[in-house]
């Protein structure tokens, strides 16, 4: 097949997709639940659809989309780094003491990103907000897929039975994975033909498969109470109670 | 260039991890109670026997004998999950990603044969994915009635 008509095909069914999961979340009871999934798959939507009204407006080549492209790609990230903030805040609800070790590394990591994102003012003065903003999403966006990996770690370590989470962070993993690997391999083979050809196709069907997991994750796995197997009342007081 | 190679092996590495850990967690869905047991007499399926076999003896039958048996089962339930109590005669998301796992197990069971290193956990994740399916299928075929006759019977004349 085509790598143009593949990636054209998983273009669309990632938009069917997108827009079926919004829909589904909005019509059912389970929005305030999902609300990390429901806000970046919408930041993704209406990303998506920014992009393409863009490029049937102003053309590949115009200085417009080119705009557009690099200002939902800046959004898209810093949403994607929202969502696994707020992964780890569900992952550590009944854990206050890790939680708030967590948040301070979140921002300590965040403000990490801009700092070193931010050394490109320093030695280049044309075009500093594409520069800066092409820094930024590359360093965020491996900074995230270690954090979600982190996270997966954490569920591992605290041992959470919220199996919807466990689906969640592992359909984000790939979503990350795939699209830093190809993008590696981009660049190591000097854009060689048949890399780029493969590229766009490989990270769409990426995301495709992340949405597949999500919608798999939300509405397959039953809702439990999130539990963790640590005992909330230590064994000591409990004893003391008697 | 050694940054992007170093991004290049994590990264790969990674994406294979977080999709096996994906299916590993869909195989984990509890069914009601096991259907691939008479599924699997109806069908004459080798599976259960098979990692009954290395589960107790830990001993693997004839190489070439035992990817016969994985495949003629995985050949015939995938055609099962597709065809039998299916009203969309179609599979499912999960039973796709589940398919792909599998073929890259089998394929990742050659490379261990070769390599001589951990066949046994290839084996056992290969009839994890054919228990799923085989569940999957008598649960379907369970759901739906059809007068007198057992899922057992049902697949027999089918």
């Amino acid at each position: 097949m085509d790598s143009n008509l593949a990636s054209y095909i998983l273009q669309y069914a990632g938009y069917l997709l997108e827009g079926g999961l919004v829909c589904y979340l909005a019509g059912s009871s389970q929005w305030k639940r999902h609300r990390a999934t429901a806000f970046y798959v919408s930041c993704l939507l209406v990303a998506e659809l920014s992009r393409v009204y863009a490029l049937q407006k102003f053309g590949l080549r115009s200085a417009q989309y080119l705009s557009v492209y690099w200002t939902t790609d800046f959004l898209l990230v810093i949403s994607l780094f929202i969502l696994v903030c707020l992964f780890f805040r569900r992952a550590c609800l009944h854990e206050e003491k890790m939680w708030r070790f967590v948040r301070l590394l979140l921002v300590f990591v965040g403000v990490l990103v801009v700092g070193i994102s931010g050394l490109t003012f320093s030695h280049n003065y044309s075009h500093l907000f594409l520069r800066f903003v092409t820094e930024f999403n590359q360093n965020l966006y491996f900074t995230c897929l270690v954090l979600n990996t982190l996270l997966y770690l954490l569920l591992q370590q605290i041992e959470s039975t919220d199996e919807q989470l466990g689906l969640l962070v592992c359909g984000v993993g790939i979503q990350f994975a795939g699209p830093a690997a190809t993008l590696a391999l981009l660049h190591l083979t000097d854009h060689e033909h048949f890399a780029q050809s493969l590229g766009p196709s490989f990270i769409r069907l990426c995301t495709v498969v992340m949405l597949l997991v999500w919608a798999y994750a939300i509405t397959r796995i039953k809702e439990k109470a999130i539990q963790v197997s640590r005992s909330k009342n230590p064994i000591l007081a409990e004893v003391t109670a008697d | 260039m050694i940054v992007a190679a170093l991004v290049l092996i994590l990264s790969t590495a990674l994406f294979f991890f977080y999709f096996q850990v994906t299916c590993q967690k869909i195989l984990r869905r509890q069914f009601d109670r096991e259907y691939f047991q008479s599924i699997a007499i109806a069908n004459r399926l080798e599976f259960p026997s098979l990692r009954k076999s290395l589960e107790e003896f830990g001993t693997p039958v004839d190489y070439s004998r035992l990817r016969m048996m994985l495949k003629c089962d995985f050949l015939a339930l995938t055609y099962l999950l597709k065809n039998a109590a299916n009203v969309n005669q179609r599979y499912s998301h999960e039973e796709r990603l589940l398919i792909l796992y599998f073929r890259w197990q089998f394929l990742s069971l050659a490379v261990r044969r070769l390599l001589r290193a951990g066949e046994n956990k290839a084996i056992l994740k290969l009839t994890s994915v054919l228990q799923y399916f085989a569940n999957v299928v008598g649960q379907r075929v369970n759901a739906v009635k059809f007068g007198n006759l057992t899922a057992a019977d049902y697949l027999l004349n089918l």
